[in-house]
């Protein structure tokens, strides 16, 4: 939650709405996070500029700056934003299940639905995020890295699962995501959800051997 | 900031690639003419490409300017714009210089008499070594190339093919394992990749060697099962050990 600046605290209400500063500030941050994912993702993180995000918000540059230093602060926390959201619809629909693999399934299942109905953010997410420079490469690893925990729910249920590699929900998630992006890069966001059981296979081989991953995504067809 | 830089600052273009000309007269032996052409153009390329992995991995490419290149280079700018269009023609030369490299040394671990998986160990562990050893490159390479877009992901996405067509020869009998998705070696090799540009990101590209176990048994396990592939990643540990 933004703080209002020291020696803004005692201005009077501006304007017709009276509204306290902080839930005006509030709101014209979320929407100004939702008008970088949009324009970025539409324009490319470089040629954007902070004018193409505070018209897109329909926002003063005065409030530009009251919120964030520059156009990478903001991208980087649109990105956040974004990747927070999205994690949410995942661990939802993942609980929603009881045995380790359907859990998976629904998560990625969400996951595919999620980005099919927005290309150009997925592909923002998932592909050019990283031309956006090393701070946004490290947010794109973080947002990876918050999966990873639910991946590692199948070390519990594989028989084996103690021995495996410690990196192996590392290796899962990454073959998640580089299937994902492959499909964004060729320009089939709208087959996404066909990959669901690949992404499925993906992440569970490498708790469970191809022949147990295999039976699993078998069981969706039937 | 390099000390002479306000002071090419003030200088018109024309001046600044008479300074860089001494520059680089300096790093050369004196007396061009005693040297064929192709020579100091082919080591000023190489100053180039050093140069441009050395930026690009310090401040990104998207940052990185010509000027920061021809500094680091210490070649003038007249001298870059002969050899290379642009700053993205530049890395594309740097990519596919270092795709040709690491390709070669995969093929030469390459042999159709090993077994299959002490072949993918045996590349697995030539690739690792490669990026440890240079990792201004093994950053541009895997990092900043695919960010670039262009041909540069091309070239990126054309490595991973190969290394793809090497993994898919592990599929023994095609009717056999027709329950395992044509994508597996592609993912297999994203979950190498993610582990790999964690380690880069993390500034421990020295240590990729080590992750070797690990990657062993995620590019095995569609194709070897998982008993065997533990088995190949304890192999790949132990010999990690002896060598230490």
């Amino acid at each position: 939650m933004p703080q209002p600046r020291q020696g803004e605290r005692w201005k009077p209400p501006r304007g017709r709405h009276g509204l306290p500063r902080e839930v005006v500030q509030q709101y014209q941050r979320e929407r100004l996070l939702e008008a970088t994912m949009r324009i970025v993702a539409e324009k490319g993180y470089g040629p954007t500029t902070v004018t193409d995000l505070t018209r897109g918000a329909g926002i003063s540059r005065t409030t530009f700056y009251e919120l964030f230093e520059d156009k990478e602060a903001c991208f980087l926390a649109a990105y956040d934003d974004a990747v927070d959201k999205l994690v949410r619809r995942i661990v939802v629909a993942y609980e929603t299940e009881e045995r380790w693999p359907d859990r998976a399934r629904a998560g990625l299942r969400e996951l595919l639905a999620a980005l099919a109905a927005d290309p150009a953010q997925a592909r923002l997410a998932f592909v050019d995020v990283a031309a956006a420079g090393p701070a946004a490469q490290r947010r794109y690893r973080a947002a990876v890295q918050r999966l990873t925990p639910l991946f590692d729910e199948g070390r519990d249920f594989a028989p084996g699962g103690r021995g495996l590699p410690a990196n192996a929900s590392r290796m899962a998630a990454g073959a998640v995501v580089g299937l994902i992006a492959d499909e964004l890069i060729a320009d089939r966001a709208d087959q996404l959800p066909s990959l669901l059981s690949d992404l499925l296979f993906a992440t569970l081989v490498a708790y469970l051997g191809p022949d147990a991953a295999a039976r699993e995504v078998g069981e969706e067809s039937r | 900031m390099p000390p002479n830089t306000s002071q090419q600052e003030a200088k018109s273009d024309r001046e600044q690639d008479d300074l860089g000309g001494l520059i680089h007269r300096e790093h050369l032996p004196s007396g061009r003419a005693d040297l064929a052409e192709p020579v100091i153009a082919h080591s000023q390329r190489e100053r180039i490409l050093n140069a441009m992995a050395a930026t690009c991995a310090s401040k990104g490419f998207g940052a990185t300017t010509i000027a920061d290149i021809v500094e680091a280079a210490g070649v003038s700018r007249a001298t870059f714009y002969e050899l290379f269009k642009d700053k993205e023609d530049c890395l594309q030369a740097s990519m596919e210089l270092s795709l040709a490299d690491a390709m070669g040394r995969i093929v030469e671990v390459y042999s159709p008499d090993k077994p299959w998986a002490t072949m993918v160990r045996d590349a697995a562990r030539t690739f690792l070594e490669l990026l440890a050893s240079r990792p201004n490159f093994a950053r541009m390479a895997l990092i900043e190339a695919p960010a670039a877009g262009g041909r540069s992901l091309d070239m990126y996405a054309s490595g991973k093919r190969v290394l793809q067509a090497l993994l898919d020869r592990g599929r023994s009998d095609p009717l056999e394992e027709e329950a395992i998705p044509s994508s597996a070696g592609r993912g297999a090799l994203a979950a190498a990749e993610q582990l790999i540009v964690g380690q880069i990101l993390a500034g421990n590209t020295e240590r990729l060697p080590e992750l070797l176990p690990d990657i062993v048994y995620i590019v095995t396990i569609p194709y070897l099962g998982q008993d065997e592939a533990l088995r190949q990643s304890r192999e790949a540990e132990k010999l990690l050990q002896d060598e230490a």
